[in-house]
């Protein structure tokens, strides 16, 4: 008998790959691999966004789930819907400065608190840090499609 | 009937066979819109409960309704509502596909079977009994999806498939569901899938329960299943003597050595785990509480239960 693990669904269908993890609701994890495909250019404003039948389909997921997922990422400011063509990738919101506290300061605590926790100084951070920030950071427009 | 009526609901239905309890007294509510998966090992009951709620089987006690009506009167008119596809299944062998479907299609009033066939990529000429395993499932799921019943159950419909054929199933079914969504997005198709491998369904299900030697464990939403159980590891100072104490029945299968204390949290969203780890275990140098998969829930669901029943004989 095979025994394959269907909950890991990695697709290159859409503009972005997604392993599903355990113990996170799917449709935080989907939200997330949007953002950073978003943030990292691989997905350009005005872009169409996948229906939520591609989005089922593709990812496997209940209709409802991507309807979360939409509707989280056009309250989010990082899509928005076009009459007639359907939803796009917006571009990037300018944030306040409250949002990026509110959005910010638990995950970077977090990464604090495990730096720590392994030990790592504030250096070793901040230089892991922008090595992720170079890896993400939008490449000029018109080198992807 | 309203949309706020569950699709199922049972009260104390069982079933036994002889002198085996095939299905001890059983609760439970399936609500409308949701995909219900209905995970269990083999011989755990999940048949015989499917088999009761679409009167193939009668119950020994207990009551059960489906779509609003009560599963004892449930006649030939009912299952144009209720589409049941079962790996055991029988077909009429010498049929083509299409004259199977041909056959089949003046018993539902809402039959369109549209382009089921092509996107199953079944051959409507070849004989069903010349067909694969697989393929047989998709015909038995075409025959279901055409007639766009309210409520499919689905007896492992997956077992002993490549993943292919799984593949194309599902997107059938997830097709069927996003019509369904497009058309009513508040209340659409109730879909039960029973399967032994939860990861068969678990990406779309949004409920789930587990059966285990005729008992149900546990139904519930998989948000809330999510969120409940985490492994918990606690790494404890060695050199401290340790203290004996009764781990809250939350905790389940708990184990030791003399630097770790690894054990289960059922209740990890309500309760907080840290608070009480410190408040219980002695020199606690840390706490890792890691998210389980459904595989993993499952597993110490079912050997908890075990270890339950082996404490009480």
């Amino acid at each position: 008998m095979t025994v394959r693990c269907t909950s890991c669904i990695s697709t290159r269908v859409l503009p972005f790959r997604l392993t599903f993890r355990p113990g996170v609701p799917i449709s935080d994890q989907v939200v997330y691999a949007a953002t950073r495909a978003i943030v990292a250019g691989q997905l350009q404003p005005g872009e169409a966004f996948p229906s939520v039948r591609t989005l089922s389909r593709d990812l496997k997921i209940n209709p409802n789930t991507a309807h979360k997922v939409i509707t989280q990422l056009l309250n989010d400011g990082l899509l928005e819907s076009r009459p007639g063509i359907g939803t796009v990738v917006a571009l990037l919101p300018h944030s306040t400065a409250t949002q990026r506290t509110n959005l910010l300061g638990p995950q970077i605590e977090e990464l604090v608190v495990e730096a720590k926790r392994l030990s790592i100084d504030l250096d070793g951070i901040t230089s892991a840090i922008s090595r992720h920030w170079k890896r993400l950071t939008t490449p000029p427009t018109g080198g992807s499609k | 009937m309203t949309a706020a009526t569950p699709a199922i609901e049972t009260r104390g239905l069982s079933k036994t066979f002889g002198h085996t309890e095939a299905l001890a007294p059983l609760d439970l509510v399936i609500p409308r819109g949701s995909v219900f998966a209905l995970v269990g090992h083999n011989g755990a009951g999940k048949t015989t409960l499917i088999k009761l709620l679409l009167n193939i089987l009668q119950p020994t006690h207990g009551s059960a309704t489906v779509l609003g009506e009560s599963s004892a009167a449930l006649t030939g008119e009912s299952f144009t509502h209720i589409g049941y596809v079962s790996e055991n299944q029988e077909f009429p062998e010498w049929m083509t596909v299409q004259a199977m479907m041909n056959y089949l299609r003046p018993f539902y009033p809402t039959w369109n079977i549209g382009d089921l066939l092509a996107d199953l990529d079944l051959p409507p000429d070849r004989k069903v009994k010349q067909l694969s395993r697989g393929m047989r499932m998709k015909v038995a799921l075409a025959s279901v999806l055409a007639f766009r019943p309210p409520l499919i159950v689905m007896d492992e419909p997956f077992s002993g498939l490549d993943p292919l054929v799984r593949d194309e199933l599902i997107k059938a079914l997830l097709d069927r569901m996003n019509d369904e969504y497009e058309a009513n997005p508040d209340s659409g198709a109730t879909i039960l899938i029973s399967s032994h491998d939860l990861a068969e369904v678990e990406s779309f299900a949004t409920h789930v329960a587990f059966l285990h030697q005729g008992k149900l464990l546990f139904a519930e939403s998989m948000a809330t299943l999510i969120a409940r159980f985490r492994e918990v590891t606690v790494t404890l100072d060695p050199s401290a003597r340790s203290t004996s104490f009764t781990p809250p029945t939350t905790w389940l299968l708990p184990e030791s050595t003399a630097s770790v204390y690894c054990f289960i949290h059922s209740n990890a969203e309500a309760e907080n785990v840290e608070q009480q780890v410190e408040s219980l275990l002695p020199h606690v140098i840390a706490i890792q509480s890691e998210p389980m998969t459904l595989r993993t829930i499952f597993l110490a669901l079912a050997k908890s239960s075990q270890a339950k029943d082996w404490s009480r004989a």
